[in-house]
């Protein structure tokens, strides 16, 4: 009965809020809860300062670090269960900010935590064989997602995304492979901070793409990168329908040679 | 001629376990000279060799053996010093070198023998070669002295600008404001002192199970060579893409040998390493190590696949989950001690890979990579490689023990001054202190400070001190650092558990 009514009338705003498509965004201090069911089992919570909600934010494929605040990206999860002492959000991302924060751990109280469960989107190891693309070869794009201001590729999520467009480039001799870094210059005001991105920050995706792809063995003669403001959003699946986080993002295209 | 009698026993002790189909097994106590290996001695190297220490005795198993080691570059002194790699990688001691060896050599031979030899073997080239104070660090801690450029240089020896400063705060050995040898002298070298790493098992050591680093974001850089993407488990700072380069790397420095070591014999040298395995065999508490269900030795390592990764495969040290629950009708025939001691072993392992706690202020797993600081895990987060315990997307970690504040204090080694030119390092801030920068004398980043490379985790009792600087002085030393670097709160059972469980490998 924790927490019912929070969670009986957030689940209505929840509901409104996916029909809509709205995400749910907002600065604040990770708190850390102790939950200990085995690896990677600590739950991540973060209260929305506006609402005074408490958020389960643990999903995210990039974890809070304790000494920043982080921005929150998100929409509730159609199925609530209390394992964090949060409402869940299911489609979320969380992006480490500069302002600093108190380290915040809490215990586990009553709280069950969640046994970790390998994510759809991991990397394989190498001796695991791979299914090779197969014939005809079509032009593909592939979208890759970033925390804000990052260009670091998250650990199973975007990691995956790449690895995936690289054995397409690699499986195709393509004619050409276009890679565009873009950035969310567009300033919003969260949680009375400033968000927003430099044009930089485009380039170094773009650039970091590039040289991933060119480690994993890419001609790089056929590599073509380039970077520009995000004007749109993206409806690529590795958003998870999330709208204001698909603002940051490259693009890879591929054009096999021949199909 | 002392030599040559004590050889000629061994040689012949050999033939006579060879013939009868067993090892040749060293006494540590009366035969020094039989437990070290000599450069260019004859001595044949067996296809199976054991040697007693102080938890049991290892095993090393060498496919094929060789007859006669004399004339083998990885045996014989190639350079001016009269050193040879097994110099420093003796197979007494897990093809490492323990500090107890080092100091009966130096007991025995004094400055005479090439182990001291005055580049790498003395606190510094410009002390008085003869006198025992001059390797102190060796003698008493198995440290050899290792000098990086400064600034760092690239894998292709291209100088790299450093985003931190670098200065000298204390210098105990002399050889960082030497003027000879130091930061500022012509050669603009630092010097840092780190344990031999061992050299055998690199079937595991040299494979990668993903060509990605997730703590890099980045691929794992790939051999100009080979054009094949490399692991980073060669050196403790990364400093090497392959077992060939630490081959050169290693004749250019600790053997003085200028030029490069010819093909024929890097291929010998790698072709005797490849088929080399190292682990404990027999323990005093356990027995042997492959019975009764349990797959500790060597031999398990020489016919299993390498780098799978232990969380999707074959469980970290599940080698002993048999012992976890022994049948009535095996505990029948064993004393209650070792029944005891069979079953620390196995909750040690289960400890190791399911004993969850903070992982914190680690980079670069907490940072750059996203996995969350705080993040609660076990020992096998990063020790995750089957059978071997390194990592399987290589690499390397900070765990503190050659930074201040979580170092143990070791006043005998060199302190810099770390300050970061750019962005502060992310745990440690704008200005700190360490005894060995480790992988940022390669990279030239300040948030590499810290991060030593993942050691294989096979052959520990026969090599101890632990860690990259030796500030463990034995097994329980290293548990104890890691509870209170990481505020496990182990139970004194535990902690004996878990040193029990590293004694076996």
């Amino acid at each position: 009965m924790r927490c019912s009514f929070t969670l009986a009338a957030f689940l209505l705003a929840a509901s409104a809020s996916a029909t809509t498509q709205q995400t749910l965004r907002f600065v604040a201090c990770p708190i850390y809860r102790d939950t200990d069911v085995g690896r990677k089992s600590g739950c991540w919570l973060a209260d929305d300062p506006v609402s005074g909600q408490r958020y389960d934010v643990s999903k995210s494929p990039g974890k809070p670090d304790w000494d920043h605040a982080i921005l929150v990206e998100g929409h509730p999860a159609q199925t609530q269960d209390d394992a964090c002492g949060g409402v869940v959000l299911d489609a979320v991302r969380v992006s480490a900010l500069n302002e600093h924060c108190p380290r915040t751990v809490i215990p586990q109280e009553s709280y069950a935590g969640r046994k970790y469960a390998l994510p759809k989107r991991r990397l394989s190891p190498s001796y695991v064989e791979r299914k090779q693309a197969q014939k005809p070869f079509v032009e593909r794009t592939f979208t890759i997602g970033f925390e804000l201001g990052n260009d670091y590729p998250t650990y199973e999520h975007s990691d995956y995304y790449l690895e995936t467009a690289t054995f397409y480039a690699l499986d195709t001799s393509p004619k050409s492979i276009t890679i565009v870094g873009y950035a969310d210059t567009t300033a919003a005001i969260v949680s009375g901070i400033k968000i927003v991105e430099e044009i930089a920050i485009a380039k170094r995706r773009a650039e970091r793409v590039a040289q991933w792809m060119k480690m994993r063995g890419v001609p790089a003669d056929r590599i073509h990168v380039s970077w520009k403001a995000a004007k749109s959003p993206s409806e690529a699946d590795v958003f998870d329908e999330l709208f204001a986080p698909s603002f940051r993002r490259a693009e890879i295209t591929v054009v096999p040679s021949k199909p | 001629m002392k030599r040559i009698a004590n050889f000629s026993f061994a040689f012949c002790a050999g033939i006579f376990a060879i013939s009868l189909g067993v090892a040749a097994l060293a006494d540590p106590q009366s035969a020094t000279n039989e437990r070290w290996w000599s450069p260019g001695e004859k001595r044949e190297f067996p296809a199976r060799l054991d040697y007693k220490n102080d938890q049991g005795s290892l095993r090393l198993i060498l496919l094929g053996g060789i007859a006669d080691t004399s004339e083998h570059p990885f045996f014989k002194a190639i350079g001016p010093n009269g050193r040879a790699c097994v110099t420093c990688h003796q197979p007494a001691d897990g093809m490492s070198l323990s500090a107890k060896s080092a100091s009966e050599r130096w007991d025995r031979n004094g400055s005479s023998d090439p182990l001291f030899a005055s580049f790498d073997g003395s606190n510094c080239p410009s002390l008085p070669n003869a006198e025992r104070a001059s390797h102190s660090l060796l003698i008493e801690h198995g440290l050899i002295r290792i000098a990086r450029p400064w600034p760092p240089k690239d894998f292709a020896g291209k100088v790299t600008k450093p985003d931190f400063k670098l200065e000298v705060v204390r210098d105990p050995t002399g050889c960082n404001t030497d003027a000879q040898w130091g930061i500022n002298s012509p050669r603009h070298q630092v010097s840092v002192f780190r344990r031999p790493r061992p050299v055998a098992n690199f079937k595991f050591i040299e494979a990668i199970a993903f060509a990605i680093d997730p703590k890099r974001g980045l691929p794992v850089p790939v051999d100009p060579e080979t054009n094949k993407p490399v692991g980073g488990n060669l050196t403790a700072d990364g400093r090497v893409l392959s077992l060939k380069s630490q081959l050169n790397d290693a004749a250019g420095t600790h053997l003085e040998f200028l030029k490069h070591v010819s093909s024929e014999d890097v291929a010998q040298i790698l072709d005797f390493e490849r088929k080399l395995y190292v682990a404990q065999q027999f323990s005093n508490g356990a027995g042997e190590l492959d019975t009764d269900g349990a797959m500790g030795g060597p031999y398990k390592l020489e016919i299993s696949p390498p780098g799978r990764l232990g969380s999707q495969g074959i469980a970290i040290w599940s080698e002993f989950e048999a012992w976890e629950r022994m049948p009535d009708s095996v505990k029948a025939k064993l004393p209650a001690e070792r029944i005891a001691f069979r079953e620390s072993v196995a909750r040690g392992a289960r400890l190791f890979r399911e004993g969850t706690f903070k992982i914190s202020d680690t980079t670069p797993f907490n940072q750059p990579a996203l996995f969350g600081n705080p993040t609660r895990n076990a020992c096998a987060l990063c020790h995750n490689m089957s059978q071997m315990g390194m990592d399987v997307s290589p690499g390397q970690v900070d765990i503190g023990t050659t930074v201040v504040p979580f170092a143990d204090s070791q006043p005998h080694l060199p302190l810099f001054k770390i300050t970061c030119l750019a962005k502060p390092h992310p745990y440690y801030g704008k200005s700190f202190y360490s005894y060995d920068p480790g992988f940022a004398l390669t990279t030239g980043r300040c948030s590499d400070v810290g991060q030593i490379t993942l050691q294989a985790l096979r052959g520990l009792s026969a090599r101890s001190p632990y860690f990259a600087s030796g500030s463990a002085k034995d097994l329980h030393a290293v548990i104890e650092y890691y509870d209170r670097r990481y505020n496990i709160g182990y139970t004194k059972q535990e902690r004996q558990d878990l040193v029990n469980l590293l004694s076996v490998l």
